[in-house]
């Protein structure tokens, strides 16, 4: 009976405040939708067993994970907000008689209450939303579509878990607040402002410097594979930059504003900032909040539209012909007796090879400090290394659409490249200088950089062409004492003239793709070149549509998750401002404000305030961008223009959404403010 | 001309289910000249409040009329309200009003600012009338720093600052110490005899004592009113709480 009580208690508070607590009910609800969703893809057998299904599975892993942690952080925020706006109430019941432990059980019904409807109406919106992603990533990936639903029992489970020890520690936390205060401190509105903060002045410095940090390393790092290290340290020193910078920033900013006669003593100026510097710490963070979450979302969907949208590209890239031979030894009369057969048997078949190209080099990743090439030794070699081609100047003639010069020096080089060109006229390679004879891009040489490069995917690219092979053999030999290895780290032997060789060609047919690769290892060992392998795109093109559709797909979802966070905080940053100041219009309007006036400071207020993170966050997508196209060309994406575009549209949408959002809160503000 | 004429004035609440209806004003008149210091003291319910508010142009009376200066402020407009209220009338509320937000200065910059007015405007303004006040030490305070009789001498400034025809003042000691409540009555009084029509809404007898008429109202109509003349502030006193002790006691034997 008394228990019953209480729980009528608890269903009427949550009925009250519904104002607050449906946004937060909804917030529950998503979040463990989403969290069982993810859960429930990963353990699906039916992807588990698709080709590839293993690299979605992790994904989803990776990104219950994530929404676990979001959910942990985020549900913890919005119930102190929601405990915040209800400290007048408690201390009401309090006044009424009502003990603490009394409020603490009421509290605890509160919450049972919210879990339980969170956790069904998840579970059961769970069931329906992870079939609805599996079909979509079914499609995604271009797999046929399977009915049926699936239910994880364990990711239930792990739901309960979860969500029963977050709900708990929103209790403990609500439970600690009440006992922080008297009745008397609860019924007491707080009047006196936001102090400024002390240290001001080492918070902005601070901010900048950390900002300044995360730019700079976005900018300046060259090779992905220092981007994947640094890419991280980045994201958190932006993160804190941009808590500081907001923070020191604006409070600077309205102060400006406010000293500024002119501007300050207009109706709809003079409200909204003083009313901005009066809760100016607690706009900030809001304010940085909303920036990180936006920044999250265009970056999380920017970055996994290209991919998805580059996947031709990357599968271009990583494999230029649908036929690929590789081999590690190869002499000249080798390679012309293999290109010789296998144009042999294809006409034989009534095929012909398209696009093909053939070359012999050699080839490693080396460290490049100004004009000089060195061996790569130790860990920092794996940070600043580049792709080094050595190669014979007449094995090389064929590939470049342009003239390249008929002969060259014994101590004369010729380059090809991508990225950086090497300063000066001096080459110095492993400690033997080189003239620079002439150079030119792959693209004024007419040579598709994606036939030449590795999957390695650094930013600089160099083909050195020598004039003939004793001086290929002298720059192993360089090479290797230095760094100490015998046996060449190019793996091939230029004494003997056995050189990397690399050929393809394209035949525009799967079915014969299949046979001819079969023949392609035959004639291999009919040639005597005794190591190698041939690689046929076609086997190896479905799996970039897993993995990216797979990324797409998570990106997809988290950014959805983010941006149901993003217009959370809004909502909640509006309806407790706007209980704030509902009192201070009503004076205002007393005093003669009318309420055209209300609503054109709500709109200038608004103005400021919401579109400042959008631009700031727009400013760190800017910014983040030169990092983000070294990260995904490890995922052989090169096209940094269609990067770009995705970055755009993505941008443009957002502000879109963004701005529906704004219009929505402030008819929400306007109306709490003028009732 | 009077400055203000209240005719046949009537408001009757409905509440919002549309059952009872509560009649807060039966019929209110009386008119009050420039330069007039007028007092209107009743008890808690008697409609003093609904009778400042229809003033203000805060509410609309169910009937009646009310002229200031001869135009209506009954038939405002919606959009042309706030500029009345603002150009014409000047506001003292029992709380002060003044916004946390604002520094004292802002506080009292606050009509003119709606209002258009230049900086340069508001601080000719305002210097003369502080120094009066006696707040200039505390203009760049915020209201959550000073006393209550300075927040309230503030809000007089924000009131006076428009220079109103007419000054309404909602039982503006209610939230003071004697001490306060007698120097706010004190510059009323002077502010009153350089000019400033007044009208206070009050139960306090020591605050009517300054008024030079005081209205009596009870149970939605105007019941006595009492002209000081000559008389002085002790005996004005007295003659106030005569008459609100006869008020009391013939209404005591209404009841009996």
């Amino acid at each position: 009976m008394k228990s019953f009580f209480y729980f009528r208690l608890a269903m009427q508070n949550i009925r009250n405040n519904r104002k607050t607590y449906v946004p937060y009910i909804l917030t529950v609800i998503g979040t463990i939708l989403m969290y069982y969703s993810f859960h429930c893809m990963a353990d699906n057998p039916g992807i588990r067993n698709l080709r590839g299904g293993l690299v979605v599975a992790m994904i989803m892993n990776f990104g219950t994970s994530v929404i676990a942690l979001f959910a942990v952080i985020f549900l913890f925020y919005t119930n102190s907000f929601l405990m915040k706006q209800r400290k007048k109430e408690f201390a009401l019941y309090n006044i009424l008689g009502m003990e603490k432990r009394h409020l603490g059980r009421i509290l605890l019904w509160e919450t049972v209450m919210v879990a339980g409807m969170g956790i069904a109406a998840g579970f059961g919106g769970g069931i329906l939303l992870a079939k609805l992603m599996y079909l979509f990533l079914l499609r995604l990936m271009d797999f046929p579509v399977q009915l049926g639903f699936y239910i994880s029992w364990d990711a239930l489970k792990s739901a309960v878990i979860l969500f029963g020890a977050i709900f708990f520690l929103t209790w403990l936390n609500a439970l600690f607040q009440l006992h922080l205060v008297s009745p008397a401190q609860l019924l007491q509105q707080q009047r006196a402002g936001e102090k400024e903060p002390k240290t001001k002045a080492l918070m902005a410095i601070l901010g900048v410097v950390c900002l300044g940090a995360g730019y700079y390393i976005s900018i300046t790092t060259k090779s992905p594979i220092t981007a994947i290290t640094l890419f991280f340290a980045a994201v958190i020193l932006v993160i804190i930059g941009t808590y500081l910078l907001f923070t020191a920033g604006s409070i600077a900013w309205l102060k400006f504003l406010r000293g500024r006669k002119k501007y300050y003593y207009q109706t709809r100026h003079f409200i909204s900032v003083s009313g901005m510097l009066y809760r100016m710490k607690q706009n900030a963070v809001g304010l940085a909040n909303i920036c990180i979450l936006s920044t999250m979302v265009l970056v999380m969907l920017s970055t996994t539209v290209a991919l998805y949208a580059g996947s031709e590209n990357m599968i271009h890239s990583r494999y230029p012909r649908e036929l690929l031979v590789y081999s590690n030894r190869v002499t000249e009369e080798q390679a012309e007796a293999y290109e010789e057969a296998v144009n042999g048997y294809l006409e034989e078949k009534g095929l012909s090879a398209q696009e093909a190209f053939g070359y012999r080099e050699m080839y490693g990743t080396m460290v490049r400090e100004e004009n000089r090439l060195r061996g790569p030794v130790g860990a920092v070699a794996i940070l600043a290394s580049v792709e080094a081609h050595f190669a014979r100047i007449d094995d090389f003639r064929r590939m470049a659409d342009e003239e390249l010069p008929q002969t060259l020096e014994a101590d004369q080089v010729y380059l090809l490249y991508r990225g950086n060109n090497i300063p000066g006229d001096v080459l110095e390679i492993a400690g033997l200088d080189f003239r620079i004879a002439g150079r030119m891009t792959f693209e004024e040489a007419g040579v598709d950089p994606a036939v030449l490069t590795d999957s390695y995917n650094v930013a600089e690219v160099y083909v050195i062409l020598t004039a003939d092979g004793s001086v290929l053999e002298q720059i192993a030999a360089a090479v290797d004492q230095e760094i100490g290895v015998e046996g060449s780290i190019f793996d091939c032997d230029p004494a003997q003239d056995q050189l990397r060789y690399v050929y393809g060609f394209d035949l525009g047919d799967e079915e014969q793709a299949k046979e001819v690769q079969d023949q392609l290892y035959v004639l291999l060992a009919e040639t005597g070149i005794t190591q190698g392998g041939v690689e046929n795109r076609f086997d190896n093109e479905a799996s970039y549509y897993e993995m990216n559709g797979g990324l797409l797909f998570l990106g997809i979802f988290l950014a959805l998750l983010f941006l149901m966070a993003t217009v959370l905080i809004m909502y909640y940053k509006q309806i407790s401002e706007g209980y704030d100041d509902r009192e201070r219009y009503q004076i205002m309007q007393k005093v003669g404000l009318s309420r055209r006036e209300v609503r054109t400071a709500i709109r200038s207020q608004v103005l400021n305030v919401f579109y400042l993170p959008l631009a700031v966050a727009v400013i760190h997508v800017a910014f983040a961008f030169p990092i983000i196209v070294r990260l995904i060309a490890l995922f052989n994406l090169n096209d940094v223009g269609l990067f770009f575009l995705t970055t755009v549209v993505t941008v443009l949408v957002f502000a879109g959404l963004y701005a529906a959002v704004y219009a929505m809160t402030a008819k929400i503000y306007y109306r709490i403010v003028s009732n | 001309m009077a400055i203000l004429e209240v005719s046949h004035l009537k408001k009757i609440y409905t509440t919002r289910l549309g059952g009872a209806k509560i009649q807060a004003l039966k019929d209110v008149s009386f008119s009050v000249e420039p330069g007039e210091y007028v007092a209107i003291m009743g008890e808690s319910g008697s409609g003093k409040t609904t009778l400042l508010n229809i003033l203000a142009a805060l509410d609309k009376p169910t009937a009646g009329e009310v002229l200031l200066e001869g135009r209506s402020v009954v038939a405002l407009k919606e959009k042309e309200i706030s500029v009345f209220r603002r150009d014409k009338l000047g506001f003292v509320f029992q709380e002060f009003n003044l916004l946390d937000n604002f520094s004292v200065q802002d506080n009292i910059f606050l009509p003119l600012v709606l209002a258009g007015k230049t900086y340069d405007e508001m601080v000719k303004r305002i210097t003369p009338l502080a120094h009066r006040l006696g707040i200039s030490d505390i203009l760049n305070k915020y209201p959550y720093e000073i006393s209550g009789g300075q927040k309230q001498r503030a809000a007089a400034a924000r009131a006076l600052i428009t220079a109103p025809r007419l000054l309404l003042a909602d039982e503006p000691t209610g939230a003071l110490d004697s001490r306060a409540s007698e120097e706010l009555l004190s510059l009323f009084s002077e502010i009153n005899r350089d000019g400033q029509t007044i009208l206070m809404v009050t139960h306090s007898v020591a605050a009517a004592s300054h008024a030079g008429r005081v209205l009596f109202i009870r149970d939605g109509q105007v019941f006595h009113q009492l002209y000081r003349a000559s008389l002085g502030r002790e005996e004005m006193y007295q003659r106030i709480a005569d008459t609100l002790t006869t008020i009391a006691t013939g209404s005591e034997r209404r009841q009996a």
